[in-house]
């Protein structure tokens, strides 16, 4: 048994960051179902689940076709009022029959997909990571990208967010381990400036809290590379102390309080962290920078302390 | 922002002046995207260099994305995808450049329902990471121009500020069929008032820019017998008078492009490389392109006066 999912970062469009109570009015799109949010040691809020009906090819490595029959599950978040995610994942698994069965059947298993006909999941999971680009196979990716544009294109937001920046994706997908005491463990890849892949080797029952874990993963590869980009940009770019230490403003005002991964995880997870910690190491690389903006704002201030008085 | 960028006649160096102006606006710091618009025949990626998609892509370009078989528009990053030496390498201080190609043997469409739709979700999307998007459209009254008029005019877009550049050569034919596509029945503004945008300030918000300007004051003109620089001044005069009478004269215009023997004979980027090292193109054409770079952002100059 296979979970494939792909979650996408973006920043909020919006010009402050939104309240609690705003975000979870923002998410309230499913008519009768609440908007889960918790307030510490972040501000966070999480959409009810969606089901999306699929009945499509799936990607795979090798070229085999593969069919599968079934629903996704996808839902939105934001965190600290600033970040909105969009996560999409299901799980496969061998359909008893080999033909379609009616619908009603699909839907008594939400967020499950059956595949119908031989299926090699390694294959499937390569194809699901790999950077090739594969036409009319499973794309969560387009899912998770569409709730995101429903939820931007919301009256509730002001459009004039305070810095553009690019989404970031991470795909991952959690191969069922040998036996069931296995630490769930993971290979996290950069595979262009916006595509992440995460492929993890876990015991089943830890699929729930992995996504989670992906999502949390994913909110912050998003913080450290947008900071990066931040940073790079107002560094390298031409202009006085005084016009570049402006341009870091929107990475003080917004972003350097959001970082607290693993916040909300569950134990069983925490190993994988652990190791991504360990290598590349988020939060070294983190604190590094967030040092280098402090730095850069204090040297501005010596500056402005020294300049001869007017 | 969006950028929109028309013309009512073909020719008329609305591809090579926005991408260059584009280019401009790139090195000036902002992160910015060309949309191939021109269905019937892409080109943007013979400018930028791109030898995969010198007549549009085969791997999914925008016209295969609003007509819904793709998710998302192939994108290419020019600094670091092109195949002219000069222009890899992001310079520093530069911002992104990309390029979303149309697809070849594409072709114009009707505007669906669905097309105006995923045509507005594309724009907000591009919108959340780009300084500038301008949409190359393809030159007269095109389907093309009546779909991101509808789109924009969607209530989702309302907050999202969009321009408009009309291109025409410095002629007689160009002046009246810019003129026409503006203000003539069935043109943009007429489009635009029916599409639910109020006619006034699309007006506003659109400019001429006028190409392949030759100017009779200009030193190159200096081989010339003196008859000839006497009637070039005087069709200058015509001009000016008919392009006042016709509303495409001085408040309406947003900048020209003196003629450019580079661009007369390839439609290309031009580098700093082009000007200072091989000194193959005029100075005064990437000034042009500069200045226009920094008007079309500069709220100053889209006053009404």
């Amino acid at each position: 048994m296979l979970t494939l999912g792909e979650v996408h970062t973006g920043l909020l469009q919006n010009s402050s960051s939104l309240s609690l109570e705003n975000t979870a009015q923002l998410l309230d799109f499913l008519v009768g179902q609440r908007v889960r949010r918790s307030e510490r040691p972040i501000a966070y809020a999480v959409s009810p689940d969606q089901l999306t009906g699929i009945d499509c090819r799936l990607p795979t490595h090798t070229g085999s076709r593969t069919r599968g029959v079934g629903t996704v599950v996808s839902h939105a978040a934001v965190t600290g009022g600033h970040v909105l995610q969009g996560s999409t994942y299901t799980r496969l698994d061998r359909a008893a029959s080999n033909r379609r069965l009616i619908w009603s059947h699909y839907l008594s298993r939400p967020g499950w997909v059956e595949t119908i006909g031989k299926v090699d999941i390694r294959d499937v999971a390569q194809g699901f990571l790999g950077p090739t680009y594969q036409p009319q196979t499973l794309n969560l990716g387009a899912i998770s990208a569409r709730l995101i544009d429903a939820v931007q294109s919301s009256a509730r937001l002001d459009r004039r967010p305070p810095f553009r920046t690019k989404r970031t994706r991470l795909r991952w997908a959690v191969l069922p381990a040998p036996d069931q005491s296995t630490e769930a463990h993971g290979k996290f890849r950069i595979e262009s400036d916006t595509l992440r892949t995460l492929e993890l080797t876990a015991p089943q029952e830890a699929v729930p809290a992995l996504v989670e874990f992906c999502e949390d993963l994913a909110l912050h590869d998003w913080l450290l590379t947008t900071l990066l980009s931040l940073i790079e940009f107002s560094l390298t770019g031409p202009g006085t102390r005084t016009q570049r230490i402006d341009r870091l403003r929107p990475a003080i005002d917004c972003l350097l309080h959001l970082w607290m991964p693993a916040a909300r995880l569950d134990e069983s997870v925490l190993p994988v962290w652990r190791d991504l910690e360990h290598r590349p190491g988020f939060t070294r690389q983190w604190q590094t920078s967030v040092t280098r903006i402090r730095d850069q704002v204090t040297l501005s201030t010596i500056a402005l302390l020294e300049a001869p008085s007017r | 922002m969006l950028i929109f960028a028309a013309s009512d006649k073909g020719g008329t160096g609305r591809s090579v002046t926005s991408s260059n102006m584009l280019y401009r606006s790139a090195l000036q710091g902002s992160d910015v995207c060309y949309l191939d618009f021109d269905f019937g025949s892409p080109t943007a990626g013979a400018i930028f260099n791109i030898d995969s998609a010198v007549r549009g892509t085969t791997r999914g370009g925008l016209h295969d994305y609003l007509d819904g078989a793709l998710a998302e528009p192939q994108r290419i990053e020019v600094w670091t995808e092109s195949d002219r030496a000069s222009l890899r390498n992001r310079p520093p201080g530069a911002g992104r450049l990309v390029l979303l190609p149309g697809d070849s043997g594409g072709g114009e469409f009707p505007a669906t329902r669905e097309r105006i739709e995923r045509c507005a979700r594309l724009f907000l999307r591009l919108e959340e990471e780009f300084d500038l998007s301008l949409v190359d459209l393809s030159a007269g009254r095109s389907y093309a121009t009546q779909m991101v008029l509808a789109a924009t005019a969607m209530p989702e877009l309302k907050s999202v500020r969009s321009r408009w550049l009309v291109f025409h050569r410095w002629t007689r034919q160009h002046v009246l069929a810019a003129s026409g596509l503006v203000y003539g029945t069935r043109g943009i503004l007429d489009a635009g008032s029916r599409a639910g945008h109020d006619y006034d300030e699309l007006v506003n918000r659109l400019r001429f820019v006028r190409t392949a300007v030759v100017d009779p004051d200009s030193p190159e003109l200096e081989g010339l017998r003196p008859a000839q620089v006497a009637w070039l001044r005087e069709c200058n005069q015509d001009l000016l008078e008919l392009a006042s009478n016709n509303r495409v004269g001085r408040t309406m215009l947003i900048g020209s492009v003196p003629l450019d023997p580079v661009l007369q004979w390839r439609e290309q980027l031009i580098s700093d490389n082009d000007v200072y090292a091989r000194k193959i193109a005029n100075l005064e054409t990437v000034e042009a392109f500069s200045a226009l770079a920094k008007l079309i952002v500069d709220d100053a100059a889209w006053e009404m006066l």
